[in-house]
């Protein structure tokens, strides 16, 4: 990091116009991201609370905190608001709605009413579920699973399904936004090969999300409607197939997961060359493995339901192209080893975020592997083992980039710098808490703790104590960027325009950007991440 | 700034070329997001279809073919009056433009209304799924899963025509204040790629729910 | 480019082979050609659908962008029900009950 004299800028889009409507009717993509981070913000912070409370009552092999039926609302709950209110519009919405425009030159996104309009069905939809959790809950677990959900379930399934399906609109009209924008507003001389990997994982997601999302709101509605009417959709009684909708379920949620964490992936491409002083290693290899998974991600969705019935012929398909997804998965790993290998490393805490990501992405996605493989599955199907892999897809991920992404893009968005050193040991403790959170919970899974119970044999409590120990360490760890960035926006000392010497033409503009981000189109004529060639210019800054 | 295609270009844009072809980009994608979500619909109709081949051609017998051939023929027709109202407006023909408008929006009611009293009837033969439902075959569940995706799939398909029908009256009011012109008339392309699509839709339903029943 | 341009003709041609093709697929669905039935209603409904597309749509003469969006469209909806039918289908194959 530099010390330079702050570029004096007349009017910023923090500054441009004032007022509370100012925020609420605005269509410029920087305040909607800041309205979004707002709002995702507190539902991390909701869904967080929930967790706690189910690791709380972990703490004892007996029922002595919540009873089973509260403890069944609990992980559900926790599943909703983290997996459609937190993680799927977390890094799109908020850093993508702000760095995308930036990052390819333009004034705006394709359609800046259709963000707004965004937000606001987010909202409406984040409304409703909330109302259907404090209501009474929902004691489904997130995935719905029929016939428990239409037959038997007694909480507020349809209300929570409605909600859902809302948060769908918001998700496609972020999708196309973003699609659109990526085709159509480059600045002049930005080809697809011009582009940073931001913008190629960004637009991998959102494929998935237009793709994708209309299949769940769907879902949601037949069992909205086989709840309301008991007509058969999925009541074997009655004619219809369970089993059916866990294709129709997963041919989304599998996909999800990928919207969950190529978004990551786009953040970490960006902060390791930043870091490292190198241009990103195997450019086009990264940038078309984002397509690859977002392609292969809709192939594999049957391997959620080995265990379901389904034909071993299908099985084994799935379990084949399951595998094939590792491939696009490993080249983005080893390009960002080898990106790193002989860089001059900065440790500043995007970057500790970063290179924690890679090391848990890793792990998640081998844990995955072992999952694709038939027998394994069947061994440790619906344990702590899938529970853990996954949260080590999303919270060693996704959480882990998304706080990476914050930072790094934080003295852009707010024109300040945060604490470093502080950050610095919070994005440590992070990494340390959450490691202690779910290393253990492989284990319980391998030794045979299912999910989604309240109490559970005495000889796993010293493993469920260590990751509710984790839990609490994990938990500070995400209070205090809230704190300290919260205390930055107004006293840190004031940013440059590009304090990280990074590439991109987010840099380019002053921090805080104008409203319309650039004083003229900017025009691009270098390959991206080309911090080599331009190590005077990035130095000069 | 009298040029109506420089007043409609919004700020993010840097030519009306691209604006149009966004909009229009925007517009397709949406669609492919329809596709998807009556594709579900269409897969799950099938394994339930092949899962249950007596049921479902219980079910499909009672369709009324005649009156599901001219609600098809009614909507190819908007289809045509669409594709004429987009050739007025590149014209410059705002009159005929008009007229193929609300050419649209009736031919569209008047499928709403044989649509619908095929529902109620239906409704009396105790064919709506619910508690009211009644059959006397051996298949009775399976003729009551038909008519399950029947009124979901072709009721989303009726929503759709609705909000068809309001993005119509919508362009009709631009029309009639004079927001169109020869050289920006973005809109009317963009709201009948809509109802084509939703023309399409009804192609398909109209051979997954009618033909079916016909032989026996 | 600009704004795809088709002459009304070549509308009331599309018109007229959309409403011959829907008798011919009516008069059809009459005979009883046990799975065929089927399958040549959803392929005329397909012609049908193209039609409108390719041409009441222009999407015949649109960009490459638009006719990969298309595609990408199909493609993910054949994607959904190929792996969902295999499952159906390939069910029983195994002379293992439950399987
Ligand atoms: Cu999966």
């Amino acid at each position: 990091m530099i010390e330079a004299v702050p570029v004096e800028v007349e009017k910023n889009y923090l500054t441009e116009k004032q007022g509370v409507l100012s925020w609420f009717l605005t269509t410029d993509h920087k305040r909607i991201a800041i309205l979004y981070t707002v709002a995702v913000t507190a539902l991390f912070f909701l869904g967080g609370f929930f967790a706690l409370m189910m690791r709380l009552e972990l703490l004892s092999p007996r029922n002595w905190l919540v009873s089973a039926e509260t403890y069944n609302k609990l992980f559900t709950m926790h599943g909703i608001i983290m997996v459609w209110f937190f993680l799927i519009p977390s890094i799109p919405n908020t850093l993508g709605n702000f760095v995308m425009p930036m990052a390819l030159g333009a004034k705006d996104l394709a359609f800046p009413k259709l963000n707004l309009l965004s937000w606001y069905v987010f909202m409406f939809a984040a409304a409703v579920t909330v109302y259907a959790l404090f209501r009474g809950g929902v004691d489904t677990g997130w995935t719905f699973y029929t016939p428990f959900s239409t037959s038997y379930s007694t909480t507020y399934v349809v209300a929570a399904a409605v909600g859902i399906f809302i948060s769908g609109f918001s998700s496609i009209l972020t999708g196309l936004n973003f699609i659109a924008t990526t085709h159509k507003m480059r600045a002049p001389g930005l080809t697809w090969y011009r582009l940073p990997i931001f913008v190629w994982s960004m637009y991998a997601t959102s494929l998935i999300l237009v793709l994708a999302t209309p299949v769940l709101a769907i879902t949601l509605l037949m069992v909205a409607v086989e709840r309301i009417f008991q007509v058969g959709i999925f009541d074997p009684a009655l004619g219809g197939d369970p089993v059916l909708f866990q294709h129709m379920f997963w041919f989304y949620s599998h996909p999800a997961v990928y919207i969950m964490v190529l978004p990551a992936m786009a953040v970490v491409s960006e902060i390791i060359p930043a870091f490292a002083r190198k241009p990103l290693f195997g450019y086009k290899a990264v940038a078309w493995s984002s397509i690859a998974i977002a392609t292969l991600g809709f192939l594999v969705w049957g391997h959620h339901m080995f265990t379901a019935g389904t034909s071993v012929y299908s099985a084994m398909v799935f379990s084949f192209l399951s595998y094939c997804i590792a491939v696009p998965s490993a080249i983005k790993v080893f390009n960002w080893a080898a990106t790193i290998y002989k860089g001059s490393i900065s440790w500043d805490t995007p970057m500790l975020y970063a290179i924690g990501f890679v090391g848990l992405f890793t792990i998640g996605g081998m844990t995955g592997l072992f999952l694709a493989a038939l027998g394994f599955d069947v061994h440790v199907q619906d344990t702590y083992f899938v529970v853990a892999h996954f949260h080590y897809i999303m919270v060693g991920g996704t959480v882990m980039a998304f706080l990476g992404g914050v930072h790094y893009w934080w003295p852009k968005i707010s024109g300040k710098m945060y604490p470093e050193g502080l950050a610095r040991v919070c994005a440590i403790v992070v990494f340390l808490g959450f490691n202690l959170t779910f290393f253990p919970q492989f284990v319980l899974g391998y030794l045979g703790m299912p999910r989604r119970y309240a109490a559970y044999p005495e000889e796993f409590q010293f493993l469920h104590i260590l990751s509710t120990a984790g839990a609490t360490i994990l938990g500070v760890g995400y209070v205090a960027p809230l704190l300290y960035l919260l205390w930055a926006w107004k006293y840190a000392k004031p940013a440059t325009s590009n304090p990280w010497r990074a590439t991109g033409l987010e840099w380019k503009t002053p921090s805080p950007p104008p409203a319309h981000n650039f004083e003229s189109t900017p025009v691009v004529n270098t390959r991206p991440y080309d911090y080599e060639a331009m190590k005077e210019e990035l130095d000069l800054v | 700034m009298s040029d109506p295609v420089a007043l409609e270009l919004r700020e993010q844009f840097a030519t009306p070329e691209q604006q149009r072809e966004t909009a229009s980009a925007g517009m397709w994608i949406f669609l492919m997001t329809e596709v998807l979500m009556f594709g579900a619909l269409f897969s799950a109709y099938t394994v339930y279809r092949i899962l249950h081949p007596q049921g479902f051609a219980l079910g499909s017998s009672e369709m009324d073919i005649l009156l599901g051939s001219i609600n098809t023929a009614i909507l190819l027709t908007t289809s045509l009056m669409m594709a004429f109202a987009e050739s007025n407006a590149q014209e410059g023909n705002e009159r005929w433009l008009a007229i193929c408008l609300i050419a649209v929006m009736l031919l569209g009611a008047v499928f709403l209304y044989v649509k619908f009293s095929e529902y109620i009837e239906h409704y009396h033969e105790h064919k709506a799924p619910g508690f009211w439902f009644e059959d006397s075959s051996p298949y009775a569940n399976n003729v009551q899963l038909f008519f399950v995706f029947y009124f979901i799939m072709t009721g989303l398909h009726a929503v759709h025509m609705i909000i068809g029908i309001g993005i119509m009256a919508f362009l009709l009011f631009r029309t009639w204040v004079g927001s169109f012109s020869a050289q920006y008339h973005t809109p009317i392309v963009i709201g009948g790629l809509y109802w084509h699509f939703v023309d399409i839709v009804w192609i398909f339903l109209y051979a997954i729910f009618y033909l079916p029943g016909l032989h026996r | 480019m600009t704004a795809p341009r088709l002459s009304r003709r070549t509308y009331v041609f599309a018109y007229l082979a959309l409403l011959a093709l829907t008798l011919i697929t009516t008069l059809i669905a009459y005979l009883n050609l046990g799975v065929w039935s089927t399958v040549i209603a959803i392929g005329i409904a397909t012609v049908m659908a193209s039609i409108v597309a390719g041409i009441m749509m222009h999407a015949l003469y649109e960009s490459l962008l638009i006719r990969i969006i298309v595609s990408g469209g199909i493609i993910w909806f054949f994607f959904m029900i190929t792996l969902t039918l295999g499952d159906y289908i390939s069910r029983g194959w195994l002379p293992v009950p439950g399987k």
